[in-house]
């Protein structure tokens, strides 16, 4: 059996964690980052913008730079400018708390199709709950900056029992900044999040009404996509079990996850190649292990806890024929 | 025609063995270049994309 993505010979878009150092520990984070929590063995300058090349060279069309925040990285222009010079279409994740006029110029010059900043809430006193210290002007001020230099604006809100009663009023906030999505879904239990489940879990009928706000407003908004489906990363990964995503998520010491709910790594890119990693990758997709991994973690929402308690695959032998 | 992709995973560890084998360009004539065009709402729709 062929998957699709067997057919192609790089990522169609490639999800970079460039550290997992941030300015914020928010509660609901999936990656676990908080100030000082980057990763002793993650990729240094020189070792990134190599991998930046790599991927350049593979004519992989589109990455996402993320984090952590990916801001706090000393080296994110120089990735940015590597890839977005040479052609590479960019969607940049931020929490807006450093994305000023000046970030936003700079980016300007770059093909950029996004860039996504959370919104995780419509009062500071909600925002901050679940984004302990951080401001939510500054996280406006930065959508303003995106727009003001003229960059696509994309809105993202995790839901938690914290915050989803204000979900609609960040939709009608998003659509007054200018923002052309807006994404949600269901509280993925990674990381933090995992860690404080108990605590962030919205209630069955708080995402009741939840989606009900989703679905009515997605309704009548016009210039506004709500974007939501898949609902839950369970639906993703049962879709990907049927066609695997042609994309690639990074992590900061070079290594590449199979899924982000399970902790399988398929590949090292300190050491390999981007055409090797992707072969692994598809490849992994066919392996039986892989797979029922995936099962567990879709009959199991527990299961993503373990998600970055990564293990790397001891991939002994990998064949394609034509 | 198909490819057929062959993996045997070993117990899972934390320190690599091996990696893939290197892939040689000469063998993956057929293989299609990633276009942007390709990049559809269904691959950008992953909740680890769409929110993280």
């Amino acid at each position: 059996m062929t998957n699709r993505i067997d057919n192609l010979k790089a990522p169609l878009f490639i999800a970079w964690q460039i550290t997992r150092d941030c300015d914020l520990c928010c509660l609901h984070c999936c990656t676990e980052s908080a100030p000082g929590k980057r990763l002793s063995d993650e990729l240094d300058a020189d070792e990134a913008i190599a991998l930046a090349g790599d991927i350049v060279r593979n004519e992989v069309p589109f990455v996402m730079l993320c984090g952590g925040e990916p801001l706090v990285a000393p080296h994110f222009f120089a990735l940015a400018e590597a890839l977005g010079h040479a052609g590479i279409r960019l969607k940049i994740e931020t929490n807006g708390q450093r994305f000023d006029g000046q970030v936003a110029a700079r980016l300007a010059r770059l093909p950029v199709r996004s860039v996504q900043v959370s919104l995780d809430g419509d009062t500071q006193d909600v925002y901050e709950r679940q984004r302990p210290g951080a401001s939510l002007a500054k996280a406006h001020a930065a959508c303003r900056a995106v727009r003001e230099a003229g960059l696509p604006l994309e809105i993202t809100f995790a839901p938690t029992r914290l915050n989803i009663h204000e979900a609609e009023a960040v939709i009608d906030r998003a659509r007054t900044l200018g923002a052309f999505r807006f994404n949600s879904g269901r509280l993925m239990r990674i990381g933090t999040a995992g860690r404080l489940w108990d605590r962030l879990e919205p209630t069955a009928a708080q995402y009741r009404g939840f989606r009900r706000v989703l679905s009515r407003r997605q309704s009548v908004e016009r210039e506004l996509e709500l974007c939501y489906f898949p609902f839950s990363i369970r639906d993703a990964l049962r879709a990907s079990l049927k066609e695997p995503p042609a994309t690639m998520l990074v992590l900061p010491n070079g290594w590449v996850k199979v899924a982000a709910a399970i902790p399988d790594i398929c590949a090292d890119l300190r050491c390999t190649t981007v055409a090797d990693a992707w072969q692994a990758y598809c490849s992994a997709w066919h392996d039986d292990g892989v797979r029922a991994a995936i099962r567990r973690a879709v009959n199991d929402e527990s299961r993503h806890a373990e998600a970055n308690t990564w293990q790397l695959m001891s991939v002994a032998h990998v064949e394609r024929e034509a | 025609m198909m490819n057929e992709a062959k993996l045997s995973v070993e117990s899972t560890k934390t320190v690599p063995e091996t990696t893939a084998q290197k892939a040689k360009p000469a063998q993956k004539p057929a293989w299609e270049t990633p276009k942007m065009e390709d990049v559809s709402e269904q691959v950008m729709a992953q909740p680890y994309i769409r929110f993280t």
